[in-house]
């Protein structure tokens, strides 16, 4: 079976989701599970915006202001929290 | 996607109007995620605690169900965009149909938990996490409200066939805004319920 953009990255979407939640299920959140929850939020976001949002071929100026909102409010949050 | 003739530049999908919503949302709502990180920073404890009284698992499903909402809406778009005119609005219907379901089963999940922290005596004055929690997701849950309202006029518009092709923006200006709530839950899921 071929699936096509959206499908995998929803698919991709679900599994993250997975994973976030079972880090707070099970209370295994530490400094560098932190750090990757932080990545994956960061994939997630990303693709919502590309695939869902349908950025990833516009020209870079539009697509940078959501890019630079998603890194600078992980970025703010990793620092709150790690530092 | 709309590309001008004289310039290569490839404009987002939608009209232009709903991009400085979204941005302007985003970073409305980012200012709010950062001031609950700054505050989290004063009182560590006090937050750490009263994040133990979330359900992390109905966080989860809401998670889960706004993400296969967004899915089904840009499978809408997509329908549009392939088939021909009449199968692209019965398919496109069915995908919007089913993403108002799910945005509504969120609303219902959000709703009880609103529901079962106001029945254990804990609102908006309990403590800074609380205030923090009912501002951000009773601001967000009204954002679902209105994107579940333009959807549905869009599947309204879709069954009379009011989209094709090359005509389509006003069901992408809506999709936007769709996928701007989801993208907004997607970093309020782990902020809230999960990082401790």
């Amino acid at each position: 079976m071929k699936f096509d953009k959206y499908t995998k990255a929803y698919f991709i979407l679900i599994l993250l989701t997975l994973f976030a939640y079972s880090l707070g299920e099970f209370e295994l959140i530490n400094k560098t599970l932190f750090i990757i929850l932080i990545i994956t939020t960061f994939i997630k976001g990303s693709m919502v915006i590309d695939y869902f949002m349908e950025l990833k071929d516009v020209s870079l100026k539009y697509r940078i202001i959501p890019m630079i909102w998603l890194f600078t409010v992980l970025s703010g949050i990793t620092i709150g929290y790690y530092f | 996607m709309e590309k001008s003739k004289n310039k290569n530049i490839i404009y987002p999908p939608g009209d232009a109007g709903i991009w400085i919503i979204i941005y302007i949302e985003l970073i409305t709502f980012g200012l709010f995620f950062l001031g609950y990180v700054y505050s989290r920073r004063q009182d560590v404890e006090l937050f750490n605690s009263s994040q133990l009284a979330l359900n992390q698992t109905s966080g989860f499903i809401n998670t889960i169900l706004l993400i296969t909402s967004s899915y089904f809406v840009i499978r809408a778009v997509h329908s549009i965009k392939t088939y021909e005119i009449k199968k692209a609005s019965i398919y496109a219907t069915r995908w919007l149909n089913a993403a108002i379901g799910l945005g509504g089963f969120f609303l219902i999940i959000k709703m009880s938990e609103f529901v079962t922290k106001y029945s254990q005596g804990i609102n908006l004055s309990t403590n800074k996490f609380f205030m923090f929690y009912f501002l951000l997701t009773v601001f967000h849950f009204l954002h679902v409200l209105l994107g579940m309202i333009i959807l549905f006029n869009i599947k309204e518009k879709t069954k009379i066939q009011g989209y094709n092709k090359n005509d389509l923006k006003g069901m992408q200006t809506g999709a936007s805004y769709w996928h701007m709530v989801d993208l907004l839950w997607i970093v309020l899921f782990p902020l809230i319920y999960i990082i401790r």
